[in-house]
């Protein structure tokens, strides 16, 4: 069965490792954060020269495998003479890839506040960005909340293809121990549960942040 | 600016010239020529879709007239001349001055009602956030909403949400108001006390454009009733004469029907 000494013996080497898969999803989300809003903002405007470019970049990011926009950051960018290293590159690849689904996941949300919301705001003398700021964003954000976090708790997994690119977070420390212990049950085991942890940590904070909304409410 | 403060008084509040809206080939408002002088109460009555919406929308620019001038206190509203980011500081000081009521309330839901009705002057006007208190407090005492201030809109009743709207556009302190059915999403016996509270505006001394069909209103409070039909104003004439002897047949069939 489980071979416990060797659990014992290694959890602290995934541990370690955990905090920089934290890391990693923790910088990824901020960033996935800005590139979503951004893009979602820019793919609402009037201007083409805004909308253009930002629905490009959700197409292609949505229509291309995360593994291979990695790998092209990573081991095409240097050809060019962008060289970001795995850790820069890994959280670019991940950034860009949720900022994409975040911004069609804000930009619904955004649509689905009633025009008069906007009218109203405007009547009073508000500005676009005020009206955004202050009316529009904060009735978006109890809709958005939902699916924003499915999309970080996607990401949180999705951490572990930067492993492919030689950065030493949870799934490549793991395989290297295995290399070293040839114990992939044990090993691999552990490395799932510490996922769950962080993933299922997000979920709580996240289900705190809807209930918080949601009490604003009414 | 001298000249101009001599002949303030002789300057109408709004001056509608030859206005005219069209969305494509529909065309909504045709050759709209409209004074409305300052304390004045205009009352626009019309069938559905004849354009009373859209008229108070060109004037506040919640729509972009596709023809003629609209002014408000002599300053031309939608002023082609302007970039377009010197046209939104100028269409938005303009809108500092000039309350909108809409038919759905249109209430933030996630602010508080005294949120609501503090949010424009102290976001936009910049004004003391503890003065603006009062002067809301005061507001909501004013269309008997005290005991709600804490509340938020989801929690009021059609009437309460709508004089809570009514509050939010008198705390910019605006020069005239702008009313667009402002009770028809109201159960009946809700009605009565928004429209008390827009009298005693009216009484007050507000320039008001009410869009309305609340017949008894018009004739209570108004100082002139116009009536439009397919984007014309077809009768302008006051309230008694309007409602006593209408002298166009179109006036008088609307009349009929709703006075039915
Ligand atoms: N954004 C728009 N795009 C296209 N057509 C519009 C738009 N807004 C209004 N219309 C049309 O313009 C006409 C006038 O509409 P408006 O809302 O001004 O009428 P109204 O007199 O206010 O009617 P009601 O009494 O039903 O409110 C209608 O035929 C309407 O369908
Ligand atoms: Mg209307």
């Amino acid at each position: 069965m489980l071979d416990w000494n060797i659990m014992v013996h290694y959890f602290p080497f995934l541990l370690k490792a955990t905090i920089l898969t934290l890391e990693i999803s923790l910088l990824s989300l901020v960033l996935g954060l800005i590139f979503g809003l951004s893009a979602a903002l820019c793919k609402l405007a009037r201007n083409p020269f805004l909308r253009m470019p930002a629905t490009f970049y959700i197409w292609l990011i949505r229509s291309t495998p995360l593994l291979v926009q990695l790998f092209i950051i990573y081991f095409g960018f240097p050809q060019l003479g962008i060289d970001l290293g795995p850790f820069m590159s890994g959280v670019l690849g991940l950034a860009l890839n949720v900022g994409a689904y975040n911004a069609e996941t804000i930009r619904g949300g955004i649509i689905s506040v009633p025009r008069g919301q906007t009218e109203a705001a405007r009547s009073l003398g508000m500005t676009i960005n005020l009206s955004m700021r202050r009316i529009i964003l904060p009735q978006a954000l109890r809709i958005i909340l939902p699916p924003l976090g499915n999309n970080f708790i996607i990401l949180i997994k999705d951490t572990s293809l930067v492993s492919t690119i030689t950065l030493v977070e949870l799934t490549l420390t793991a395989q290297r121990l295995i290399g070293s212990t040839y114990k992939p049950f044990e090993i691999y085991l552990m490395a799932a549960a510490l996922y769950a942890v962080l993933t299922t940590s997000a979920s709580l904070v996240l289900s705190y942040l809807e209930r918080r909304t949601r009490k604003e409410a009414r | 600016m001298a000249f101009n403060s001599i002949n303030r008084t002789d300057v109408p509040m709004i001056e509608i010239c030859d206005l005219e809206k069209r969305f494509g080939h529909l065309q909504v408002l045709n050759k709209i020529n409209l004074k409305v002088n300052p304390k004045e109460v205009l009352v626009i009555i019309g069938p559905s879709g004849s354009g009373k919406s859209t008229l108070l929308r060109c004037i506040n620019h919640l729509e972009e007239p596709t023809g003629g001038k609209i002014f408000f206190e002599g300053t031309l509203i939608n002023d082609s001349k302007k970039n377009h980011k010197a046209f939104e500081r100028h269409i938005n000081q303009i809108r500092c001055r000039l309350g909108m009521v809409f038919q759905q309330f249109n209430l933030f839901p996630h602010m508080t009602v005294l949120e609501n009705v503090m949010e424009a002057p102290v976001h936009v006007l910049k004004q003391n956030k503890s003065e603006v208190r009062d002067r809301a407090i005061a507001l909501l005492d004013k269309v008997g909403l005290m005991d709600k201030t804490g509340a938020y809109p989801g929690m009021l009743s059609g009437g309460q949400q709508q004089r809570v709207a009514i509050a939010r556009a008198l705390a910019m302190e605006p020069k005239a108001m702008l009313f667009d059915e402002v009770t028809s999403a109201l159960d009946p016996e809700l009605v009565g006390d928004v429209l008390r509270v827009m009298e005693d505006l009216a009484r007050d001394g507000m320039t008001m454009l009410v869009v309305t069909h609340e017949m008894g209103f018009a004739e209570k409070v108004g100082d002139r009733v116009i009536f439009m039909a397919d984007g014309v104003v077809v009768e302008d004439a006051p309230p008694h004469e309007i409602f006593a002897s209408p002298k166009e047949k179109r006036t008088k069939l609307f009349l009929a029907e709703v006075l039915k």
